[in-house]
């Protein structure tokens, strides 16, 4: 019997994915209006991350406004490392189960997690506390470590990449949401909403063998936007990234930073990494690369940004 | 009694077989005890404890471990089983009869496997090659497993979670072939012959039989009882029931007790032999003579049976070669693999060849699939043995030591997690002038990223771009660098096996550094 309503469930979740992708886009577009009145940014500081995100999400008009009622969402976070909250290698889990919640809670129909992890997926989805976190409020957590999870799609507006394999469940949903931490990074400088989306896609070894930096541009102008970028800066990386060598390389930042400008977010977030460790705009190519592809601007001074102390 | 032997067969076989095949890791690793209790590992890994035990049981009970704990008896009882040969109306022509042992192969085989058993060190391809439970193992690995992984990901397809597709990458054409030959020679053997195999070509079945000839308690017929209608002997499968003579061939006999209820007259009993060993003796001898002509009598046609099965081994171990010319040559190995990565644990190359057996539940087990069983590449001597071969994202993990905790030989020896995290298994080479931050003048650093151990560092190189640098004495050799470099066919970094492992310092840990933000910055 559970079976049977298993079965049933999936096909129709499936059918609604597919009739409302149009919806979406058509959603999306009629929220600009609404959003007229919200920040183009919120960034907090000084709480702990479930609070953080409720107060963020309340001042970008609730989390309903990007999440209606029977949707399926998927939450992108990074999980790609075996390593444990506090090494601050992967999205903090407190606030991917936030999250979860607060889709449950707009009416979202299902809200899976998954990552295209580095490490074994297994030990990444345990260590990171993540899957614990997400099954516990409801989320389904995928797996994404096989190519049979990816479907090749076009890329019309990136330069170097053309098209790329992205991972079924996001190209299913009606919503999703890139959900990264604030890192240093070894290759990229720095890991954050942008570097985030090579999580998604399969073929990674051709962004680093195609200019890292252009090939994360281009993989950011996918027409399936994410509905917020959810930069996690409650413990950051603060050097040896992106997997850390000890707890010595993490710090407690207690801040988070939201915006539906994805090199915007990134622009925020590498200023406040400045105020740890230095770091130029121009090293992290992909910022520059992004602001040229149209993907949002670098130039957040001319935005409207709600900063939260708590 | 037969009813006992069934029951502990299923129970003993079953959750090994599973576990050989477990490549979700559902079962607890603890399940590895099946594996260690099996003749030629506890032989190989010297465990005294369970070579005495196994000893003990034999000389008390007979051949009970070829009956209930070896998983190739048991397979080949379920094979027997479903070719119903020996079973009760199940035709003249289904019926088992007495052969005599084909004593100069029995011997011989032992005698190379004893051989090679000692000098190990030499080379212990006779021990891989002859080793029932390894060769189990690697049915089960190269057989059976594909086949599970398929159902696997048809339910995958059915019903997502809890299942998750599996591409498989450890299938190695050699093995598969050498997997599949046997299964066929045993299979067929089994069906026909019942447990000849057992007590041809198993050197563990012969060697246990020279205990079991003496063990206390035997199968016995009371001659005084027997009507010599033959019925136990057209249902032993070990084809060791002369009838003609009452004779009993103990070395040969599994202790299967398919005989006993077959018995109207109740003549045959499981006896302690203790007290009539001085009668039994002389008995014996007389027994051997009567044997010795009835075979003359019946010896045409099961020469014949028994010639054909030597020739059919020998076409089946003659078409390997064979098979080897037709198979695509591999392609050449980089320079950088001449010397096979054996997994942490493992010692030493030496080490590492001279006790595995090839039973690859190691590579059934490792979650990255990077234990992969070698063909002929690194030599004979390292035929169906795994090595470390990294691919897309798959290396070796560094919070893993799983193949060192099922490793039922010793050939990968126990250790903790924090022991493998200061092994070195081989060391990261860097070739600059392949590197995609020399040859194409942009951002990379996968090869760093991936490093656990911050071997592989982003130095600077020429303006904002960086190069990588190894710091070999950091290095594990866990092939992270490798598996993630995108420039291809010839990686631009690759690990090189240390023949002997090297221990290696963990990375120093760095002073915290104290850190108070209250501004965005923005």
């Amino acid at each position: 019997m559970e079976r049977r309503d298993f079965i049933k469930k999936t096909v129709t979740a499936g059918a609604v994915s597919a009739l409302s992708f149009e919806q979406l886009f058509a959603a999306a577009g009629g929220s600009k209006m609404v959003m007229g009145a919200t920040p183009d940014m919120v960034a907090v500081m000084g709480g702990e991350p479930a609070q953080m995100l409720a107060k963020a999400l309340e001042a970008l008009g609730g989390v309903e406004a990007y999440v209606k009622k029977g949707q399926s969402v998927v939450i992108k976070p990074n999980i790609g490392w075996d390593k444990k909250p506090e090494l601050a290698a992967n999205t903090n889990p407190e606030l991917v189960g936030a999250l979860v919640e607060a889709c449950y809670k707009a009416g979202a129909s299902k809200v899976s997690v998954f990552d295209h992890t580095c490490d074994n997926w297994q030990k990444c989805y345990l260590s990171s506390g993540i899957e614990a976190a997400a099954k516990a409020v409801g989320a389904e957590v995928l797996p994404a470590n096989d190519e049979s999870y990816y479907t090749e799609v076009p890329l019309p507006n990136g330069i170097k990449l053309k098209t790329a394999k992205i991972h079924k469940a996001i190209l299913d949903a009606d919503v999703w949401f890139n959900v990264p931490i604030l890192k240093n990074h070894g290759g990229a400088k720095m890991s954050i909403a942008m570097k985030n989306f090579m999580g998604i896609v399969w073929d990674r070894q051709f962004f680093h063998s195609n200019d890292l930096q252009q090939t994360i541009a281009d993989i950011c102008t996918w027409s399936k936007k994410p509905a917020l970028n959810i930069v996690d800066a409650y413990r950051i990386l603060r050097k040896n990234g992106p997997q850390g060598r000890s707890i010595n390389d993490a710090t407690v930042l207690k801040s988070l930073i939201v915006s539906r400008d994805i090199v915007a977010a990134d622009t925020a977030a590498i200023k406040m990494f400045n105020q740890v460790e230095a770091m130029s705009i121009e090293q992290v190519g992909c910022i520059a690369h992004g602001e040229k592809l149209n993907l949002g601007t670098s130039q957040i001074d001319n935005l409207n940004i709600q900063r939260i102390k708590l | 009694m037969k009813a006992l032997r069934v029951v502990l067969a299923v129970v003993l076989f079953v959750p090994l077989a599973l576990f050989s095949i477990d490549f979700l890791d559902w079962l607890p690793r603890s399940l590895s005890w099946l594996m260690r209790v099996q003749a030629v590992p506890a032989l190989v890994a010297h465990s005294l404890f369970i070579i005495l035990l196994l000893a003990l049981l034999t000389l008390m009970f007979g051949r009970l471990y070829c009956s209930v704990l070896c998983p190739l008896g048991v397979f080949q009882d379920i094979i027997n089983r479903l070719a119903r040969r020996g079973r009760p109306n199940s035709g003249k022509k289904r019926r088992f009869r007495y052969v005599e042992p084909i004593s100069w192969l029995r011997w011989t085989l032992l005698g190379v496997f004893l051989l090679s058993l000692i000098a190990h060190r030499q080379s212990n391809v006779a021990v891989t090659v002859l080793d029932p439970y390894s060769n189990f193992e690697r049915m089960a690995v190269n057989l059976f497993r594909p086949i599970a992984v398929g159902i696997n990901n048809f339910l995958e397809l059915l019903f997502k979670m809890p299942f998750y597709h599996i591409t498989l990458h450890t299938i190695t054409i050699w093995s598969v072939i050498f997997a599949g030959v046997v299964f066929l020679g045993v299979g067929v053997t089994a069906a026909l012959r019942g447990r000849l195999f057992c007590n041809t070509i198993c050197p563990v079945g012969s060697l246990l039989g020279l205990l079991s000839r003496r063990a206390l308690f035997r199968i016995a017929i009371d001659e005084s009882k027997c009507t010599h209608c033959g019925r136990c002997t057209r249902r032993c499968k070990s084809e060791c029931i002369d009838f003609k003579t009452a004779h009993i061939d103990a070395s040969r006999c599994v202790v299967c007790f398919n005989c006993l209820d077959s018995c109207k007259e109740s003549a045959l009993g499981y006896r302690n032999t203790l007290l009539r060993r001085a009668a039994a003796s002389a008995e014996e001898a007389a027994t051997i003579n009567a044997a010795d002509g009835y075979v003359a009598a019946t010896v045409l046609p099961a020469r014949l049976s028994r010639r054909t099965f030597v020739a059919a081994s020998i076409a089946a171990t003659a078409t390997l070669p064979a098979a080897g010319r037709i198979l695509p040559a591999p392609a050449e190995p980089h320079s950088s693999k001449l010397t096979p990565i054996t997994p942490p644990g493992s010692m030493a190359l030496k080490h590492f060849t001279a006790h595995c057996t090839g039973c690859q539940l190691c590579v059934t087990h490792c979650p990255q699939q990077i234990l992969k069983p070698a063909g002929l590449q690194f030599g004979v001597n390292y035929l169906f043995k795994p090595h470390l071969v990294f691919f897309e994202t798959a290396f070796c993990n560094y919070e893993c030591n799983k193949c060192s905790e099922i490793c039922p030989n010793g050939a990968i020896e126990k250790i903790s997690i924090e022991q493998k995290q200061t092994t070195q298994i081989g060391i990261a080479r860097f070739e600059r002038e392949l590197c995609v931050v020399i040859t194409e003048g942009t951002d990379c650093g996968a090869c760093s990223e991936h490093c656990p151990t911050q071997a592989v560092r982003m130095e600077t190189y020429k303006d904002t771009l960086r190069l990588p640098k190894v710091y070999a004495e950091l290095c594990v050799g866990c092939g992270g660098c490798e598996s993630i470099c995108p420039v291809t066919p010839v990686k631009a970094i690759n690990v090189v096996a240390n023949s002997v492992h090297q221990p290696v310092q963990k990375p120093e840990e760095e002073e915290t550094k104290e850190i108070e933000v209250n501004d965005f910055g923005f």
